[in-house]
């Protein structure tokens, strides 16, 4: 068995996010963090940056351009009808599709979207390194074959911070 | 710096400049043109009260939600409130200009037109100002609760005064959505006696706490900018815009609502009210209106470039105060003056207003810490600080 991934397990919050920064500050490549709860300190520490809200944007400008768009296809140029003497562009009534259309296709692609980049589909095989994760333990994840770059053994600054436990193992697909 | 503000007699002058100006100005609308005179009067009357008012609803949700971050602003809604009982005062002067504003109080509309005869029992002269003592009385009552038990917090301390004010605030906004439906209906919606509109007093309510918050933030910015309220920082000031993001909304989606149904709907006696405002000079207010109201601060305060800026948020706020003068252009002046006028009245009126208000407001503002001590939640918001 290749054990090629070291895991940090920790208690709490502050150990946890004392040992990222030590390890990242040290140069090493931090490979994943599991927690119970979103810590949102992870995300910044880790210097992620997400477009989300941009994407987000996008998808919504062009759902309600697309549906104004069809609206006015369909209820103007295609098949004109007077309905109680309004004008066929009956603009205003087309707002309130526009909106409920607008935020339907936004959950949809957000959704489609975030799976994408993430990598998550249903059926997916997922990796759980640690049972305890799903239970009250924090878990840091290296990868073996990145350790080289850090300055130091990543295992004592683990324990130095505070890891209850620090052992290797080979990460694979569960069913 | 100091936390308390002193009320400097250069800022008490430039007030009473102000409403030197303004009864001068109005002193003359009432000679030249009484029925304009009164339609201003009300108009800038209900403005600040509806601000005041909307500070107060601020508050309360800030007890009932026990927020957090913005426990050491609460001194500026709470000057706010201190509105409430003068616009009372000035409210009841409406008695002398009934029949300049109202349709429903000339004795031969009531003889001849079945609609106002139907409307009587609830429309009348007594009953009308019967309704206004009781909703002051009770807004007055309720507001210098919750102002006391912030003022005791800072002598006594402890969690009772907290507690207490989140008993008084869940009071106080239910009061509030009883008596400000019918105080809208009352001196703003009666001005077109023949048109109704249930959502009416619904979007009236939800102007007053979206330019009452824009006006609590314009407040909080410009105190930053001469250097109290060190602490504000971006997280609160993206929490600050976010509410006013979130209010634009909501004021657009029930504006918008009231029109499209009527429009939809297309019945005579409800869209004689948007013909109205569809015709002549008042078409300009009423896009205008939805242009300032919703379009600017929606797309201003969209991206996290711009929202954090106080810059931006300072322009939005100051452009929201004009906005609710001309949201209560659109709704007054059609009714009252049949065309649109805007001259050396309207802006006489307003300058003499806003002299009151501030007064009031500065001399309320001054009176306690503007950072309150004890508060539960102020460590929270000195340090606040958002993912």
């Amino acid at each position: 068995m290749n054990k090629n991934h070291i895991i940090g397990v920790f208690d709490d919050e502050d150990t946890l996010m004392a040992a990222l920064i030590e390890a990242k500050g040290k140069g090493f490549k931090i490979g994943e963090v599991y927690t119970p709860y979103p810590v949102h300190e992870v995300i910044e520490a880790m210097g992620h940056k997400t477009r989300f809200t941009l994407a987000a944007f996008i998808y919504g400008f062009l759902g309600a351009a697309g549906v104004l768009a069809f609206m006015y296809y369909t209820a103007v140029i295609d098949w004109p009808v007077n309905y109680g003497g309004k004008p066929t562009n009956a603009f205003p009534s087309f707002i309130v599709v526009t909106i409920v259309i607008t935020i339907l296709t936004v959950t949809l692609a957000s959704l489609f979207t975030f799976s994408w980049r993430a990598k998550i589909y249903p059926g997916k095989a997922y990796i759980l390194p640690d049972v305890r994760s799903t239970d009250d333990k924090f878990v840091l994840i290296f990868d073996k074959s990145e350790l080289a770059k850090g300055e130091g053994n990543i295992e004592s600054i683990l324990r130095s911070k505070g890891a209850v436990e620090v052992y290797e193992k080979e990460l694979e697909p569960q069913i | 710096m100091d936390n308390k503000i002193t009320l400097t007699k250069g800022f008490q002058y430039v007030t009473f400049a102000m409403m030197a100006v303004g009864i001068v100005i109005i002193a003359y609308g009432f000679v030249a043109d009484p029925t304009r005179a009164w339609a201003n009067f009300l108009l800038n009357n209900y403005m600040f009260l509806s601000i005041a008012i909307g500070a107060s609803f601020f508050i309360a949700l800030q007890y009932i939600s026990q927020s957090g971050w913005s426990a050491m602003f609460k001194r500026v809604p709470e000057a706010m409130m201190s509105y409430i009982p003068y616009a009372g005062i000035l409210m009841l002067l409406l008695f002398f200009g009934m029949h300049s504003l109202y349709h429903w109080t000339h004795e031969d509309a009531l003889a001849t037109d079945p609609i106002i005869r139907h409307k009587s029992p609830y429309l009348n002269i007594p009953f009308f100002f019967i309704r206004m003592v009781i909703f002051f009385i009770a807004w007055v009552y309720m507001t210098r609760l919750i102002r006391n038990a912030s003022l005791n917090e800072d002598k006594i301390g402890g969690r009772l005064f907290f507690e207490k004010s989140e008993l008084y605030s869940k009071i106080f906004i239910f009061i509030l959505a009883i008596t400000f439906s019918f105080a809208t209906f009352d001196w703003i919606m009666s001005i077109d006696v023949h048109w109704f509109s249930t959502l009416f007093s619904l979007k009236n309510f939800v102007a007053a706490f979206f330019h009452g918050t824009a006006t609590v933030v314009l407040v909080v910015i410009m105190l930053h900018e001469r250097g109290y309220y060190k602490e504000l920082n971006k997280s609160h000031l993206l929490d600050f815009s976010r509410y006013i993001f979130m209010l634009s909304i909501v004021w657009g989606y029930f504006a918008f609502s009231q029109f499209m149904l009527i429009w939809y709907g297309n019945i005579p006696e409800e869209t004689e009210y948007f013909a109205h405002r569809w015709n002549g000079g008042f078409k300009v207010v009423f896009y205008v209106n939805f242009f300032i109201n919703w379009f600017l601060p929606f797309v201003l305060l969209l991206p996290q470039v711009l929202n954090k800026n106080i810059q931006v948020v300072k322009a939005v706020v100051i452009l929201l105060i004009a906005g609710q003068y001309l949201d209560l252009y659109d709704q007054i002046f059609p009714g009252v003056m049949h065309h649109p006028v805007f001259g050396i009245i309207e802006i006489g009126f307003f300058v003499g207003f806003t002299g009151l208000f501030l007064l009031i407001f500065a001399k309320a503002l001054t009176a306690a810490k503007l950072i309150p001590e004890n508060h539960p939640y102020l460590d929270e918001s000195l340090h606040h600080h958002l993912h």
